[in-house]
């Protein structure tokens, strides 16, 4: 090809040297004419042709092979748990996916699926592909199995992103609920209890009351010398002194009515003494007074030190509230801890909301860098499902049956579809399988900047899984049974309730844990194994981070009467050493600082008093002197307080 | 080694092809492109349609892509950076965002990744310094030991191969 500036390459170069150095152009040769460079190759549009027919070749040879591992790595990523897929298939034609084979890990159980479904076809809508955002037409799912047993455990999910920090979180959570334990070991043989006096509360309240106690003496003591009543008093003896012997007639009108001005003026500064004396008096009883309280706040305090103080000793409450956390806490956490991942989640990937939003970049040997997404009114959200009717079967386990799934409004950008995404999941054949009814149904609201997220699930007449004991090496199987769950998420607060309950309920070893019993494990087990009925009420109430847990059960009041009779004098006496302790450490704490403000109130009393009678006395004197210089007829007025 | 021999080759052919100093600053120029910017992405194929229609010289836009791409991964903080500047740190241009983020075809060129919208920008910026510093750099070559290079037995073997002719298809 032929360009300007360049010559033919059989020719002499463009660059080089002239052929013949230094010679001159023959006059009769024409000058060479410019060529006009073409801007255009169009000969280059084969070969870019061909590549782009190669392109196309790896595509249809490589490209769901590789859309397939992208699903499963970003899906993975996305969900905080392993996804596999067999196979995808895709037709571009029809806008059609098809994803075989695939198995979603139970995040919170590497042993398990948490679903599996043989096929999930899904149509999208074409033209919003091309603004890269999904609209599904149709979804349908096939097959599906849940709680199946996995060939191999599931992977870790240890990168970064939102759903393993999440799930790291919710361990976290979890790990939050003082779950009480209900410790069957011989009262005897419990551990020595070894008490750090000042990781009792009423200790360190006591040792602040010492620092409070002296910093109140020390003000005290401060406004005492504020007073200068010595000044005061020796200022009126000196008059009085001056003025000993001398009356009127001796001192003359000037002179008797400057002593006289003197003399009032002294009875002035007695009364003002006297009058900061009480004022003084007032602040030292409420001081003494408010350090009283505190003494008794120490006191109070001392109450929460005694449960502190068993809890070291594994001693369980036996309160029939903390049986039932103590039995079932664990696995109402986990059916908790289950709901809540779920729903934050949905939080996390359909926030509210149209301000632009974050999200990890693709990854690619390069910098990944971040994605943001722009959201505009009236415009496809990234992903919607308008409404999709799935019929899931579930072929094994205790749920197995034929299930209607409907979910409207799916979607990554709520505040752009206006409307809560609803979904709701039941039986659609009765008389079938091993449930007798089930309901599921779901609201996540996130349209406005309040999001609020409702779930309820309700089974009965379904196998409930069996519920191993934390103490014993006993499982509950409570047979078939109803079962329900509401969850309910308003802004940053929870309110959620579970209950069970079944009255076929049976109890088997646990071979995995089985050992001797001791007797009171003996006991205890027998009493288990005599209760048919089980009955569990759960609820888990305020804000996300921090909820209070509450689990109660027909087993709680059976258990913990039963132990608090045979081992109650064991219990008992092991509290009441404890007790002793913790009084014991408290009061060598407080009784110093008993003494301390009695001290200071008698001490403080004492100065006061002793004030208020040497500002009398001069007082009188004063008054006197006055009578002396006026001849009686002038008084002077009476002391406050007198 | 190979593709340091790949690159070696690709150079000299492309200093001795028949471009002119501009077609071949231009080459490098546009392929700087498919180094400096994530290759897997719409702009790139048009940077490579533009390689392949335009007149310029394609082996110095796959030789600027070859040098450019450990520049790149250099550069690969300041693009992020550049990237997520321009698309939350200034708000003029949020609208422009928006609608492109949702304009049909558009929103395909993933130009809201703060990688490939910083880097495509930066790029961008960078075209006109390449080349002018690759023109520079080819006519300086070219006046003083290029026509040695030309004589000797290496550019002899490497010319008469298969592959150059295949080259030349896309040489000015």
């Amino acid at each position: 090809m032929s360009t300007a500036g360049s010559v033919r390459s059989d020719g002499a170069t463009g660059y080089g040297p002239p052929s013949s150095a230094g010679a001159p152009a023959t006059p009769n040769e024409p000058p060479p004419a410019r060529q006009r460079t073409r801007i255009f190759r169009w000969r280059g549009l084969l070969p870019l042709a061909l590549g782009l027919g190669l392109m196309y070749a790896a595509w249809a040879l490589f490209g769901e092979r590789v859309v397939r591992d992208t699903l499963r790595e970003a899906g993975t990523k996305a969900l905080g748990t392993q996804l596999d897929i067999a196979q995808v298939v895709i037709d571009e034609l029809h806008t059609t996916v098809e994803l075989r084979g695939i198995a979603l890990a139970d995040p919170f159980d590497v042993h398990r699926n948490l679903l599996e479904a043989k096929l999930l076809r899904v149509e999208l809508e074409p033209d919003p592909l091309l603004e890269k955002k999904l609209v599904l037409r149709r979804l349908s799912i096939g097959e599906v199995r849940t709680g199946t047993q996995r060939a191999t455990p599931a992977r870790p999910v240890t990168g970064g992103g939102f759903a393993p920090s999440m799930l790291r979180e919710m361990d976290r959570w979890a790990k939050q609920f003082d779950v009480p334990l209900l410790s069957l070991t011989p009262v005897d043989t419990i551990r020595a209890i070894v008490l750090d006096p000042t990781q009792l509360a009423s200790v360190r309240a006591a040792l602040a009351l010492v620092t409070r106690a002296d910093s109140v003496r020390g003000t005290l003591e401060q406004s005492y010398r504020s007073l200068r009543l010595q000044e005061t008093l020796d200022s009126a003896q000196a008059l009085l002194t001056r003025l000993q012997g001398a009356n009127l007639r001796a001192l003359g009108v000037t002179g008797g009515r400057t002593a006289l001005a003197d003399t009032r003026r002294a009875v002035a500064r007695v009364d003002s003494a006297r009058r900061r004396v009480e004022a003084l008096a007032t602040a030292a009883r409420t001081a003494a007074d408010t350090l009283q309280l505190a003494l008794r706040s120490v006191d109070d305090a001392r109450r929460a030190d005694y449960a502190f103080a068993r809890g070291l000793l594994k001693l369980p409450s036996f309160d029939a509230p903390n049986m039932g956390a103590a039995l079932f806490g664990k696995v109402t956490i986990d059916r908790f801890q289950q709901a809540l991942y779920w729903t934050t989640l949905a939080r996390q990937y359909a926030p509210p909301g149209l301000l632009p939003k974050e999200s990890d970049g693709p990854k690619r040997l390069r910098r990944a860098g971040s994605t943001v997404h722009f959201a505009k009114a009236m415009a496809y959200p990234r992903f919607l499902l308008r409404r999709g009717d799935v019929s899931v079967t579930v072929s094994d386990g205790p749920a197995r049956g034929t299930y209607a799934l409907a979910a409207t409004d799916v979607t990554t950008e709520p505040a752009l579809v206006g409307r809560p995404t609803m979904f709701a999941l039941r039986r659609s054949a009765k008389g079938e399988g091993r449930v007798d009814s089930l309901r599921v149904t779901g609201m996540l609201d996130h349209v406005s900047a309040h999001p609020r997220d409702v779930i309820t699930a309700s089974v009965s007449g379904v196998r409930l899984p069996s519920l191993p004991l934390p103490v014993l090496p006993y499982k509950a199987e409570p047979g078939r049974g109803t079962t329900e769950m509401r969850l309910a998420l308003e802004g940053d607060r929870v309110a959620a309730h579970w209950s069970l309950a079944s009255g076929t309920l049976t109890w088997r070893e646990d071979s995995s844990r089985v050992r001797a019993l001791n007797a009171m494990e003996s006991l205890v087990a027998r009493l288990l194994t005599g209760i048919g009925v089980l009955e569990i009420d759960a609820e888990l109430n305020g804000p996300v981070r921090s909820p209070k847990l509450s689990v109660r059960s027909n087993l709680d009041r059976v258990i913990a009467d039963r132990l608090r009779a045979v081992a109650g004098e064991q219990v008992l006496a092991a509290e009441a050493r404890v007790r002793t302790q913790v009084d014991r450490l408290v009061e060598e704490k407080t009784a110093p600082i008993k003494t301390r403000i009695a001290d200071l109130r008698a001490e403080t009393d004492r100065r006061l008093a002793d004030a208020r009678a040497k500002l009398d006395t001069q007082k009188q004197k004063l008054d006197a002197q006055v009578k002396t210089l006026t001849g009686g007829l002038v008084g002077l007025p009476k002391l406050p307080g007198n | 080694m190979l593709a340091l021999l790949k690159l070696l080759q690709s150079l000299v052919k492309t200093l001795h092809s028949d471009g002119t100093p501009a077609q071949i600053a231009l080459g490098a120029a546009l392929g700087a492109a498919l180094g400096l910017t994530p290759i897997a992405n719409v702009h790139n194929l048009v940077i490579l349609f533009l390689l392949a229609v335009l007149n310029v010289s394609f082996g110095a836009g796959i030789l600027a892509w070859g040098v450019f791409v450990p520049i790149a991964f250099m550069l690969d903080p300041l693009f992020d950076q550049l990237g997520h500047w321009l698309l939350t740190g200034v708000p003029a241009l949020r609208p422009l965002w928006t609608t492109w983020d949702n304009l049909p075809g558009l929103a395909l060129t993933n130009f809201n990744n703060t990688v490939v919208l910083g880097s495509v920008v930066g790029w961008l910026v960078l075209f006109l310094p390449i080349y002018f510093a690759i023109r520079l750099a080819v006519v300086r070559y070219r006046a003083t030991i290029g026509e040695r290079v030309r004589q000797s037995h290496f550019y002899r073997v490497l010319s008469a191969s298969q592959l150059y002719n295949v080259y030349r298809w896309f040489s000015p």
